[in-house]
Parts: C-alpha cells; sequence; structure tokens
C-alpha cells in the first residue's frame, strides 16, 4: 500500500515537472491576444489572404485619411471578395498616421490592438466605415465596441491596455519602413510581383483599373 | 544719313535675337514634351513599354473628371502623342501645327490640375510619370510652358507670314 502510494505521489511530481515543458516544446501557435507578438506575425496579423499569393499589395494607410477610406472601401473590399480569397492576392496593411490627423495614431493602436486579438479585419472595416464619426469626435473605443463582440472587445482592451509599448513599436515600425520608401502621403500602394515591387500612383486608384493591372501580372506567370 | 543707317543695322539684330531666343524656346518646350513621355514610359527603374499605360490610367482617373474608357484612351496615346510633339519641336518640323496642339494639350492639363487644386485632391499629377510635384505647382510650370508654346507658335506664324510676302 505505501509502495503504491508512493508510486503515485512520484509520478504525479514527474508529470507535474515534464508537462509544462511538453507543452512549452510543443508547435506554437499564433493564439491571438498571446503576451507578445513578433514582428512577422504582427504584419501577418494585419494582413489578408495568402502569403504565397503571386502578388503583394502593401498599402501604407492612414484611418482617418478619406482618400484611404475611399481606396479601402470602393478597391480593397472588392479584392477581399474577388482576388484574396482566390488566393491570388496577399494584401498587407502598413499604418503610417500623418501627423495632420488628430485621431489617426489612436486609431492605428486600436487597429493594431485589434490584430493582436485576431480581429484585425472586422476593426478595419469598422474603422473606414465609421471614420466621419469617431473622426470628429475621437471616440474611436465606442465606435469599435458597436461593431466588436463584448468577448472580442474586452480582449482588445486588455491588449490596448498591457501592450502599449509592443503596439507603438509596431506602428512606428510601419512608419519607418514607409518612410524608407519615400512614402509622404496616404493612401501609398505597392504592388509585389516576382520580386519586383512597384509604387502605384498615389491618391487612391479605382478597382476596374487595379483590376486590370492584377489580371496582366497574373497573366505574365 | 547716319541715323537711318543704324536703325537698319539695328532691326535685324533685334529680329534675329528675337529668332534665336524662339529658337531656344521652341527646342526647350520640346525636350520637356520628350521627357514627359519619357517619365512615362521609363520610371521606377525601368522602362514599363507594356504595362505603362495603367499606371497612367490611374494618375489620370485620380482626378476624378473624365469615365473610365476615356481615362484608358488617352493613358495609351498621350505619352506617344507628347513624345511625337516634342520630337516636332526640338527638329523644327511642322512647329506651328505642333504649337498648336501643344497649346491645346497645355489648356487640358491646366484645367485638371486646377479642378485638382480647387477640389483639394491631394494627388502627384503624373505629368511626369510617378515622380511628379503636386498639381499647385504643376500647374504654375504648365502656365510657364504655355507662354513659351504661345511664343513660339505666334512666332512660327508669323516667321511663317513673313516668308510668303517676301516670295
Amino acid at each position: 500500500m505505501k509502495r503504491s502510494c508512493v508510486k503515485v505521489m512520484f509520478s504525479i511530481a514527474l508529470g507535474g515537472l515534464l508537462l509544462p515543458a511538453l507543452i512549452s516544446a510543443g508547435p506554437r501557435q499564433s493564439s491571438p491576444g498571446s503576451k507578445s507578438a513578433p514582428v512577422q506575425e504582427l504584419t501577418t496579423l494585419k494582413s489578408v489572404g495568402s502569403h504565397d499569393a503571386p502578388i503583394t499589395i502593401e498599402v501604407f494607410s492612414d484611418y482617418q485619411c478619406p482618400q484611404c477610406r475611399v481606396f479601402y472601401l470602393d478597391t480593397a473590399r472588392q479584392l477581399m471578395l474577388t482576388y484574396i480569397p482566390a488566393g491570388k492576392v496577399y494584401y498587407v496593411h502598413r499604418d503610417f498616421p500623418l501627423s495632420m490627423h488628430s485621431h489617426s495614431r489612436e486609431a492605428a493602436r486600436w487597429a493594431t490592438a485589434a490584430a493582436l486579438a485576431g480581429v484585425f479585419e472586422t476593426a478595419e472595416q469598422t474603422l473606414y466605415s465609421k471614420q466621419d464619426e469617431w473622426g470628429s469626435t475621437g471616440k474611436i473605443e465606442d465606435v469599435l465596441a458597436s461593431a466588436l463582440s463584448p468577448t472580442d472587445m474586452k480582449k482588445v482592451r486588455t491588449i490596448e491596455a498591457t501592450q502599449g509599448a509592443q503596439i507603438d513599436a509596431a506602428i512606428a515600425r510601419d512608419l519607418a519602413l514607409g518612410e524608407s520608401r519615400g512614402v509622404n502621403g496616404t493612401p501609398s500602394i505597392y504592388v509585389l510581383h516576382k520580386g519586383q515591387m512597384t509604387p502605384l500612383p498615389s491618391g487612391g486608384v479605382n478597382y476596374s483599373l487595379l483590376k486590370q493591372y492584377i489580371d496582366y501580372l497574373l497573366q505574365q506567370r | 544719313m547716319s541715323q537711318t543707317s543704324s536703325i537698319a543695322v539695328e532691326r535685324p539684330r533685334t529680329r534675329s535675337k528675337v529668332g534665336f531666343l524662339l529658337i531656344a524656346a521652341r527646342i526647350l518646350l520640346g525636350l520637356i514634351f520628350a521627357y514627359a513621355a519619357y517619365a512615362k514610359l521609363h520610371f521606377n527603374g525601368a522602362w514599363h513599354l507594356r504595362d505603362y499605360y495603367f499606371f497612367f490610367a490611374m494618375s489620370i482617373d485620380s482626378y476624378r473628371m473624365l469615365p473610365l474608357v476615356i481615362v484608358q484612351w488617352m493613358a495609351r496615346i498621350l505619352p506617344w502623342l507628347e513624345l511625337g510633339l516634342g520630337a516636332l519641336l526640338v527638329i523644327g518640323v511642322g512647329v506651328r501645327w505642333a504649337g498648336l496642339v501643344v497649346i491645346a494639350l497645355l489648356a487640358v492639363f491646366m484645367i485638371a490640375l486646377a479642378h485638382a487644386a480647387l477640389g483639394g485632391l491631394e494627388i502627384h499629377c503624373g505629368c511626369f510619370g510617378t515622380g511628379s510635384v503636386k498639381p499647385g505647382r504643376e500647374l504654375m510650370l504648365d502656365g510657364v510652358l504655355l507662354a513659351l508654346a504661345l511664343a513660339v507658335t505666334v512666332g512660327g506664324f508669323l516667321s511663317h507670314r513673313a516668308g510668303k510676302s517676301q516670295a
């Protein structure tokens, strides 16, 4: 009896020691809302589509910029319904909050927090479609809360409150990347195809013109 | 007597000075037009002879003035038209007619730029490819080019008439 009791206690202790090690050694999943996301992972969280798509469209954007809203609602959304689900386009969002817009950096912070919580697409769509609402009042949190579920919003709030430094660093990295490419206005759109990066004319792009260009590039494969 | 001869010498000199300035203006205008065409066909470190019109169409469309069909048509033709006009002006063939087309083009560009500037559109004009300056500054440049084009065209018509009357 004593021996079996010792055996049980020993196995429990061993299990207690080994189990956390086994869990941490297992495949790491990019769980949204995890403590800290590496740079690459954060970029992925702010992107839509498959990384293996033949065309990558990278957009430096400011949530408070009217032309960015037009581009997002009229062009990017259509891409998200057509080329992105088909695996032909990978859409990468880059934050480029302009100093002329009073709430754009704060909006970028909330959107990044939403990305870390795994609800970036909804947050981005809400920020652009309700730009007039929060742009005049600055009540970004309220606008997001109206679109996200209470559980998701709670996650976003927690991340925004606890990972401020990481979020700011991510925005600063996007800004630095944009400045290194000479971005001075938004939206600034880059198309990457077969290793060649081509900037599109600034001021937003009509969907049917972008569609024609994408189709042309896809024919080059 | 001596006074009359000095006037007679002065006139051809002034005329030759004006003629020289007009030739310089014509060549300058031609080179600027040729450069505008080049910038639309060669950008981002490479020639874009097969896909230039996508980018130029996007630039024209950002003015939000024309239907898409016309935008695409203009995007395909305009760089080659600019190149042709530039070449004619530089070599001095059909100067009067090339000048008239240049004046018409510049007037259209200026209307579009004024529309963009007044509408507060934050766009690059596309006049010199993707690396163009903002509409307000481009409008001033086009104003200077229009003055040059007017001088070259009027000069071309006047010298043509003078040549006819001499004959």
